[in-house]
């Protein structure tokens, strides 16, 4: 007989997203398909409203991403208005955004993921949280808060807001740098430094106690896409896209980003409400790629600043050119954050990031903006078209989560694969499948990273519908 | 020693900002954490069971579903809390209700699968159970946050400011940005945020809603100096207080054409053709 355990997140809103595990007859993993729908209807809200509306609208997508939509979406809007914007608005951009994948990673890495490697995928999940870890290693609980804070306090500092700030705007920034938030910025630089140095020691420390984990957490070879800078540098705000094959080989040094729909197609799948993205000339499903920090450093040919190179060429030592498991993407996230660090100090040392001319203003002087930015979970696209007046008549937005969706599934089947046996639902099963999808760092989980942990409704059901099994996890 | 109030939070449709600020609010006052007890950080299957003397509630009803979560939760706390615009306006989600809804669930989940997520127009919370008080904005500030919970604690009933943002930004020594020639609705909208994005740079776009009686006729006048069309004061007026003008109906403060789209009477072939689905990042 065939069955079906479902596993079921309860997320946030409209919409839900879950799990399901279909076994076969001697109670094997047949497929595994992980179902995210996470809608509130964005792309229609935005219909008939004023282009300049749209990076504080759009940035009311997510309490976590609310800088890299409003970029993504201020980037789209300076296209309509045909502008380039000031260089000091765009480095002024780029730093906050760097701030933004620091407390987003660092949210991800010490929050959410770090309790499962510091206190074990078997121990109790009431414990196995950020409170859990601060009893138990609370050097590294406090790590976590304070380099979530530094991302945090950059933006509350320069924006005035940490959560949906208007300060992203079409043109440029709201409003300039002032010389003494820029030197507050820059104490607390060291800081920041020692935390992820000291994180890397450890977690590279303790990376050969995982080795089940790095073999079975989505461990698989497919193309990687992300922006590189013009000289194939990580690029977090503004470049060219990349895409690179699972041996290392260049398919696409890099599109621009007006073109992405020459190289992004998007199959859908009567059983969820997300698209999967797959690289166009390859076709669908084999057209599989990942975003994200993983997928970023194996696509460039040098982080670009020193500290993080340093830290690359070991990463990318690891197996020998591509690294494949996604187990890490936590690596990735700590190497990440080094490069940020080191890239906002070079910003805020350039002497133009005081200059007061910060903003472009103009009409809407084009019909289409096409903005692509690296959120801290991947490649961002925001498409928008707009009448004479400046009203939005049409939208697209291909987000990070998104273009990981194929490879999610896969990732959760290869974990279903070593894990599940029998026709029972084991709590070391729930916690992998957990694990899996975490180190995606999918945004589903905006509820995920608020709280520690996914709450997962798991149901075994018969192909008649009758329940024979069920775990909740709240 | 009496023991620690109980405190749950409960979210609906939103991006969860509010909570996430919350969490940022308890990083840096800690001692908050001595006086009650958190017994609920998120949506919960257990809810029920749990027992909480106040509850915040952040984000909007856009389901049936969602009434009768909300109805447990009015049952079981002493005091519930609208926590951010989305609970206690209807926010950017109640943007939505200018189209017919089959129209919205067909262009969001596509035809064939619109019946597995019903939803509804977005209301406040407030629509469906008492709420004793609301903390506003998109999202909420951390310092008010604190504050009001500190009034509750002391058994003082929060009242929010009664006048307008422009209060607040004259003593932040803004020059005022509609005398700069940047749209700002700080003369209609409730203070308490201390003006923070306009002191940032950019005017007010009402995410704590309307002031008590405030002058839209006069609002409107200003914003139509600064070039602004009808459809975009529309815009302007209608970004987190749809719900609020659609209650006003025929009153609400609106152009003929944005009247008409206040009740999801919007055509469908208004903009572009439907698509199949959406995904978030």
């Amino acid at each position: 007989m065939t069955k079906q355990i479902v596993i079921d997140p309860i997320t946030r809103i409209e919409g839900h997203s879950k799990i399901t595990i279909q076994l076969d007859d001697n109670g094997r993993v047949e497929d595994a398909r992980f179902h995210v729908t996470q809608y509130r209807g964005f792309e229609r809200f935005c219909e008939g409203r004023p282009f300049y509306e749209m990076p504080s609208l759009m940035g009311r997508i997510c309490g976590i991403c609310t800088i890299s939509h409003e970029l993504a979406s201020a980037k789209a809007c300076d296209e309509i208005m045909a502008v380039q914007i000031p260089e000091t608005a765009d480095m002024l951009r780029r730093i906050v955004n760097l701030a933004s994948v620091i407390q987003s990673h660092a949210l991800s890495f010490f929050y959410l993921s770090s309790p499962d490697f510091l206190l074990g995928l078997e121990s109790d999940p009431a414990t196995r949280n950020i409170f859990g870890l601060a009893q138990k290693h609370p050097e590294i609980a406090r790590d976590g808060v304070r380099l979530r804070r530094f991302g945090q306090e950059i933006i509350e500092w320069m924006a005035g807001k940490r959560v949906h700030p208007n300060w992203i705007v079409p043109g440029g920034v709201g409003s300039p740098l002032e010389p003494e938030v820029r030197d507050r910025i820059l104490e607390t630089i060291p800081e920041a430094y020692a935390i992820v140095q000291h994180s890397l020691d450890w977690f590279k420390r303790s990376l050969e106690n995982y080795a089940d984990e790095i073999r079975t957490f989505g461990n698989f070879p497919t193309l990687f896409m992300g922006l590189v800078s013009p000289t194939g540098g990580l690029e977090l705000y503004d470049g060219s896209v990349r895409v690179v094959d699972e041996r290392g080989s260049m398919l696409v040094p890099g599109f621009a980003p007006d073109s992405y729909q020459e190289y992004i197609g998007e199959a859908v799948e009567p059983w969820t409400f997300m698209k999967f993205p797959y690289y166009k000339p390859v076709g669908y499903p084999d057209g599989i790629y990942r975003v994200g920090p993983l997928a970023r450093l194996n696509i460039i040919d040098a982080c670009g600043t020193p500290q993080a190179d340093q830290e690359w060429a070991e990463f990318r030592q690891l197996d020998r050119g591509m690294n494949f498991s996604s187990f890490y993407f936590h690596y990735a996230r700590l190497i990440e954050c080094l490069f940020a660090i080191e890239r906002l100090e070079q910003h805020l040392n350039d002497p133009r990031i005081l200059d007061k001319r910060v903003r472009a203003y103009a009409g809407p002087n084009s019909g289409e903006g096409i903005g692509i930015t690296e959120a801290p979970r991947g490649t961002l696209i925001h498409h928008y078209r707009a009448d004479s007046q400046g009203r939005i008549t049409w939208s697209n937005l291909v987000v990070a989560t998104t273009h990981n969706n194929l490879a999610m599934n896969r990732g959760v089947k290869q974990v279903a694969h070593r894990y599940v046996e029998g026709d029972r639902l084991t709590e070391g099963m729930l916690n992998r499948v957990e694990a899996v999808i975490r180190t995606f760092d999918p945004c589903l989980s905006c509820s995920t990273h608020a709280q520690d942990r996914l709450a997962l409704h798991v149901e075994l059901v018969s192909p008649d519908g009758e329940m024979l099994d069920q775990i909740w996890r709240d | 020693m009496p023991a620690k109030p109980k405190i749950a939070f409960f979210d609906f449709s939103s991006c969860e900002g509010c909570q996430l600020t919350v969490i940022d609010a308890l990083q840096t006052h800690l001692g908050l954490l001595d006086q009650v007890e958190i017994v609920q950080f998120r949506e919960a299957m257990t809810e029920k069971q749990d027992t909480y003397q106040i509850a915040f509630v952040e984000g909007s009803c856009t389901r049936e579903a969602d009434e009768d979560r909300l109805r447990a939760i009015r049952k079981q706390a002493a005091v519930v809390v609208a926590l951010g615009a989305c609970a206690h306006l209807g926010g950017v989600n109640s943007m939505k209700n200018r189209w017919a809804i089959g129209n919205v669930q067909t262009y969001v989940y596509g035809e064939k699968n619109k019946e597995t997520y019903p939803s509804y127009p977005a209301r406040p919370i407030s629509a469906v159970i008492n709420v004793d008080a609301a903390i506003p904005g998109c999202p909420i500030d951390r310092f008010e946050f604190l504050h009001i919970v500190q009034m509750m604690l002391q058994g003082r009933v929060p009242k929010l400011p009664d006048y307008p943002l422009c209060v607040e930004c004259k003593l932040s020594e803004n020059a005022c940005l509609n005398t700069l020639g940047k749209p700002c609705l700080g003369p209609i909208t409730r203070a308490g945020c201390n003006a923070i994005c306009t002191t940032y740079g950019d005017g007010c776009e009402g995410c704590r809603g309307f002031a008590p009686e405030p002058n839209f006729e006069y609002m409107r006048e200003i914003l139509r100096g600064h070039g602004l069309s009808e459809t975009e004061i529309d815009a302007r007026f209608t970004m987190f207080n749809h719900y609020q003008l659609q209650q006003m109906g025929e009153d609400a403060p609106l152009s003929p054409e944005g009247l008409q789209s206040l009740n999801g009477e919007l055509p469908t072939s208004t903009f572009a053709a439907p698509k199949e689905a959406e995904g978030h990042g």
